[in-house]
């Protein structure tokens, strides 16, 4: 059945999706998306280590983040 | 049995609409994803735009992100969910969240959840204990907001909609 919502559905394409990492991660952390990225694949910052960081670190594609 | 799609793209519709009509039980909070195309293997995000405050008497927000991948198979293509963040908060402090992030550095690889409970075991603060769990669906923790937290639903069929979100 189909259903209808008011809610939005807004595409990002990759160079808006990392403006938006860069936007929440200053917003929330106080640090550059970058920056933030570089922290969490150096080991300095845990996924776990607050729900901030969980938020911002959800955002991140994946392959972002290697093992 | 899960449904299935004839293109991946189709997929991807079918998910994120899905996806949406939840959400839309309790929030009218738009919904950022990420682009998708053809040659890309994902995989893909979904999230709210913001922490979506909840129609209640109480101060709960919820924030949702998902990854998800298309695969295919004999039946033909779906979404499967590969990692996700639930979390409901209350007077703005996360009250209970529900992650699974098996692809990320983090050795914590099984799902999950973590609770609010200013408790500490030894110099272990509880909230950051990993209580394990299994994979949770998002239509779950809608209900939770819903039917235990005092969230009123936006739609009357908002059950329904739980109901077709758990087939996946």
């Amino acid at each position: 059945m189909a259903t209808r919502t008011d809610n939005e559905i807004r595409e990002l394409s990759p160079e808006e999706w990392a403006q938006r990492v860069d936007e929440q991660a200053r917003k929330y952390l106080g640090i550059s998306g970058d920056e933030f990225e570089r922290r969490l694949n150096a080991g300095e910052i845990d996924i776990d280590d607050s729900p901030a960081v969980t938020r911002v670190a959800m955002m991140l594609p994946l392959h972002a983040t290697p093992k | 049995m899960p449904r299935r799609s004839r293109t991946p793209a189709e997929a991807i519709e079918r998910y994120r609409g899905r996806t949406v009509r939840l959400l839309s039980c309790v929030t009218t909070e738009h919904v950022v994803v990420s682009a998708y195309h053809a040659s890309d293997d994902g995989p893909h995000q979904l999230e709210l735009a913001d922490p979506a405050k909840l129609r209640s008497a109480h101060p709960l927000r919820l924030n949702v992100a998902e990854h998800y991948e298309v695969h295919e198979d004999a039946d033909g293509w779906h979404v499967e969910i590969v990692g996700y963040l639930y979390a409901i908060e209350y007077e703005g402090r996360e009250l209970v969240s529900y992650h699974w992030h098996p692809r990320g550095d983090s050795p914590i690889i099984w799902p999950h959840m973590h609770v609010a409970a200013d408790i500490r075991v030894g110099d272990r603060w509880f909230g950051k204990v990993h209580l394990p769990t299994g994979a949770v669906g998002l239509e779950r923790v809608v209900a939770l907001a819903i039917a235990e937290l005092g969230a009123k639903p936006l739609r009357d069929d908002w059950e329904r909609l739980i109901g077709e979100a758990a087939v996946r």
